[in-house]
């Protein structure tokens, strides 16, 4: 008998039912053998076990019901042999026999048969095994003698996770954690149309981008593929999710389900306390198949739009009924390029870093040349810490201190410090400008590490004539002079450029404020 | 600000009040065969449970408790909500007919729905302020809506000859009901 | 068999409300987690529901028709909340345990469903007698399942351990999916064995379309309605 279950327009009439789920089980074979040659004989007592009681449950349910015999048909034992594949290798045998009885017997022959159940058997079984049995089913081997935690338990506890085991299926974790394994099976599954791309790449694409955002790490590489191998998240994505019966029939509609999944996989990893969770999520989608199906509705079989349309004058579908091929496309690439753009900011960020403080060393070293060394001060760093990000005091408008130090010579004598001001109050964005001042606070110069003020009035500032008035005076604060009698402590303005200047003023002048505050008075 | 949306969000997923507190669980059953009937009956349950738990917050801070009143709570928010579904339906009555023909019986039913009546009293019992009552009795609401439109999706499919016998009818609901709840309670342990 | 009897039989097995009638779900499901607690809200809803139906019963040729569903909520809620003072005051364990539940049997379809069906067209004993029949099935099935919740989940029975201690029970059965496959369960096994729920009967005899959504009336009344 064959029954060809795809409503999609495949035209493929040898491809029974059987034969694709026998063709899905044997994609889980590689899966299998490496968890068993992992895991040891007890991983095999487990896959068996499962396997035979879902094929007998079914058996059992036709011959009560009479019913024609379904087990020819191979899809009981591809529930048992997914049920076995996410199950801890140290598994009680028991819990498998239970959790297939259960997946086939009420998920699945309740409602009718193959077809006819509304979410995936194998997982709804896991569910209820892990419902039922709780810390029994979390409990895995000590593979490396150290700890008995997953993967992703490490990850949520912040540890770095050894990627490459994870791909080769030699980490902790459940029977069928080979990725490499899972990956070579699924992909094969892809490549013969057995499984739609939609879906399996919308979870996939939903979760990193998901974690990506809200993972608190960003889009590092390294974080979002530990978190894609771990947690059954590859398994769920190429074998549970893409179940024909509990996924939605449109090419949108399975996107929208795969991206419902994925990012809601992503959500519970991130804000639940669940190291399962990822079997949730694709029930919980498995949920909005129905409704996805009705209201997103694929094109019929060979539906040619042009040619109706031209032999009856009916009007196009609504946009929403019609596939988006380049919605698709376009969505793959802006997220590849995210992945790449995050991967490159990732590996020069630390190289950028490092060129901003050779920026700012170098313009300490300019202010205080007498220095040899330039060091941290305690003093300083823990006052700064304290004004956290604020504008520093209440006289010197919008001016921020960001770094102190100290100056010191060959025999480690203070000989002056080094500040770093900002001035929120530019003419034209900040103003930002390292102090140097000797060891009793008379001013040794100015530098500009950020002057982006008009040119010709404001960038003045940076022309010696301006920026020397400061140089070799000691005063407790300067004062912004523009037509004034010049004083002591006064600073010509420049003109046509007094705020610029007034800025500076008010910076240098915070930096003095700090200096007697905190660095003359402690070290 | 944390607390409030974790407040909707508890109502609507992690404590669903259909598949985790059993409260309307009569007309969930009953009302979801059919799609348009259950999100219509969800979208009134919305609006009369959101007004609902404003109006008993009020009452019970301003009049119950400083007067000592508290046992009167169950008595006085029943019939808050009873006058609150006749105003609704005088209401859809003269605005939108359709709707209200469309909601037919099952309008008059949100006064006996325990959910209503459930909510308001948690609300009490969790010492909420006005606005988490609000913000509380809206969510629940919405997630009894989820609820209620989920399970008329997933019966839109199920037909009844493929079934076996015995599950025809309410056993076959009821274990849709289960897988649902199981399904939920992936969300169980959520903090944000 | 005597009218009173005849009450007592229809409401524990005849049309058992829980079962058969399938009201009062929501206590049913909520409360059911161990046997103990089926027996303190049954018996609590039994008392309400003899006094409601009583009440009612006599005051049936005087509660105007139109407002009819209000004033039945009122004595009921009345009733309820004079139950959850006396349960609050002279047993505080049980009042513990059912909780929210209490208040709840106001809107409990049991009581406004009987009230609506029966007490306000019958004389008070008979009446009395609906309410004390379909509160004990209320009491029964509730127990019941209250019974095999605990024993499959937690492996006590009445607060006794039950199954061996090698044995795990299975956390799932008082967990909210338990209650819904529980109940599922029972209502199969009747299925099975040929006592029919009032929505088949309907379906069978009265053509009704089987879309019971509610508690608070009878099926024949709401078509009415309906038209």
């Amino acid at each position: 008998m064959t029954l060809n279950l795809s409503a999609s327009p495949h035209v493929r009439d040898r491809w029974t039912t059987s034969f694709i789920m026998h063709t899905v089980l044997l994609s889980l074979v590689p899966a299998a053998a490496v968890g068993v040659i992992v895991n040891g004989v007890h991983a095999l007592l487990v896959i068996l076990a499962s396997i035979l009681a879902a094929v007998g449950t079914e058996a059992l349910f036709c011959l009560l019901t009479k019913r024609p015999l379904s087990i020819g048909d191979g899809s009981a034992a591809v529930t048992g042999m997914l049920l076995a594949l996410s199950l801890s290798p140290i598994t009680p045998v028991v819990y498998p026999v239970i959790g297939s009885i259960f997946a086939i017997l009420v998920v699945k022959c309740c409602f009718g048969g193959l077809g006819k159940n509304f979410i995936n058997p194998a997982l709804a079984g896991r569910c209820f095994l892990l419902i039922s049995f709780g810390s029994a089913m979390t409990r895995f081997p000590m593979l490396d003698g150290i700890t008995s935690a997953t993967p992703v338990a490490q990850l949520a506890a912040g540890k770095a996770v050894n990627i490459t085991s994870m791909f080769l299926g030699t980490s902790n974790g459940v029977i069928g954690s080979s990725i490499l394994a899972l990956l070579v099976g699924g992909l094969i599954l892809w490549g013969l149309d057995i499984i739609h791309g939609e879906i399996c790449f919308a979870v996939l694409g939903g979760f990193t981008l998901f974690m990506g955002l809200f993972g608190g790490q960003g889009f590092d590489p390294k974080f979002l593929l530990a978190h894609l191998c771990g947690g059954g998240v590859i398994m769920g994505a190429f074998f549970m999710a893409t179940d024909y019966t509990t996924s939605p029939v449109s090419r949108l509609g399975q996107l929208v389900y795969g991206c419902l999944i994925g990012v809601l996989g992503a959500m519970f990893r991130i804000f639940g306390h669940n190291a399962d969770s990822f079997s949730y999520s694709v029930i919980i989608g498995n949920l909005f198949t129905p409704l996805i199906d009705m209201y997103i509705i694929p094109k019929p079989y060979a539906y040619h739009k042009k040619a109706i349309r031209a032999a009856s004058g009916i009007k196009l579908p609504p946009l929403r009924q019609r596939i988006p091929k380049p919605v698709v496309a376009l969505a793959l690439i802006t997220l590849i390029a995210g992945v790449a753009l995050s991967g490159v900011y990732d590996m020069t960020k630390d190289t950028i870093e490092e060129q901003k403080k050779a920026a700012s060393a170098a313009s300490y070293r300019a202010v205080v040349p007498q220095a040899v060394a330039i060091e941290e001060s305690e003093a300083a760093m823990e006052a700064i810490e304290a004004l956290g990000g604020q504008v520093y005091g209440t006289k010197f408008g919008k001016a921020y201190i960001n770094e102190a130090y100290v100056g010191k010579d060959e025999a480690g004598n203070v000989v002056g410090y080094a500040l770093s001001v900002t001035s929120g109050d530019g003419y034209d964005g900040n103003i930002t400008l390292s102090v140097g001042l000797d060891a009793e606070g008379r001013v040794l110069g100015i530098a500009f590490t950020e002057l982006t003020e008009t040119p010709g009035m404001g960038m003045r500032a940076d022309e010696d004539a301006f920026k020397g008035q400061f140089a070799g005076r000691l005063v407790s604060q300067f004062v912004h002079n523009k037509g004034g009698v010049p004083g002591e402590d006064t600073i010509d303005a420049i003109s046509g450029a007094s705020t610029t200047s007034g800025a500076v003023v008010n910076a240098v002048n915070a930096g003095l404020d700090f200096f007697h505050s905190v660095l003359q008075g402690g070290k | 600000m944390k607390s409030l949306i974790l407040i909707m969000i508890s109502g609507a997923l992690i404590n669903n009040v259909v598949l985790n507190q059993f409260l309307g669980i009569c007309s969930f059953l009953g009302v979801s065969k059919q799609m348009k009937a259950s999100a219509s009956l969800g979208v009134a349950v919305i609006f009369v449970l959101t007004i609902a738990s404003a109006v008993a917050s009020i009452l019970y801070d301003l009049v119950l408790k400083p007067f000592n009143l508290d046992f009167m709570k169950t008595i006085v928010f029943i019939l808050v909500i009873a006058a609150l579904v006749q105003i609704v339906e005088m209401f859809l009555k003269k605005t939108s007919p359709a709707i209200y023909k469309a909601l037919g019986i099952y309008l008059p039913l949100i006064t006996t729905n325990c959910a209503v009546l459930g909510v308001a009293l948690t609300n009490v019992q969790n010492g909420y302020n006005f606005i988490e009552c609000v913000l509380s009795g809206f969510g629940t609401a919405v997630g009894y809506t989820l609820a209620i439109v989920l399970l008329a999706g997933i019966r839109s499919r199920i037909r009844e000859e493929d079934l076996p016998a015995p599950l025809r009818g309410a056993p076959i609901v009821l274990i849709s009901a289960a897988l649902m709840s199981i399904a939920f309670m992936g969300f169980s342990g959520l903090s944000f | 068999m005597n009218k009173h009897i005849e009450r007592l039989y229809n409401g524990l097995i005849k049309e058992n409300p829980t079962l058969v009638l399938m009201l009062g779900m929501c206590p049913t499901l909520a409360v059911s987690t161990a046997a103990i607690n089926g027996i303190g809200m049954g018996l609590s809803t039994t008392a309400v529901l003899i006094l409601s139906n009583l009440v009612i019963s006599l005051l049936r040729r005087v509660i105007p028709n139109e407002v009819r569903l209000p004033a039945y909520i009122v004595i009921v809620a009345s009733l309820v909340t004079v139950t959850e003072l006396l349960i609050e005051a002279y047993l505080p364990t049980v009042y513990e345990a059912l909780g929210i539940y209490i208040p709840l049997i106001v809107v409990n379809c049991i009581i406004l469903g009987r009230a609506e069906a029966y007490a306000n067209k019958h004389e008070p004993g008979l009446s009395i007698m609906d309410g004390l029949g379909m509160g004990l099935g209320f009491t029964i099935a509730l127990t019941l399942a209250g019974l095999f919740r605990e024993v499959l989940g937690a492996g006590t029975a009445f607060g006794y351990r039950v199954l061996p201690e090698s044995v795990s029970p299975m956390g799932i059965f008082i967990q909210p999916p338990g209650a819904f496959l529980i109940i599922a369960l029972f209502i199969v096994i009747m299925n099975a064995i040929g006592i029919k729920t009032r929505q088949k009967q309907l379906v069978e005899n009265d053509g009704c379309s089987g879309n019971c959504a509610a508690c608070a009336m009878s099926c024949e009344e709401r078509k009415e309605e309906a038209k």
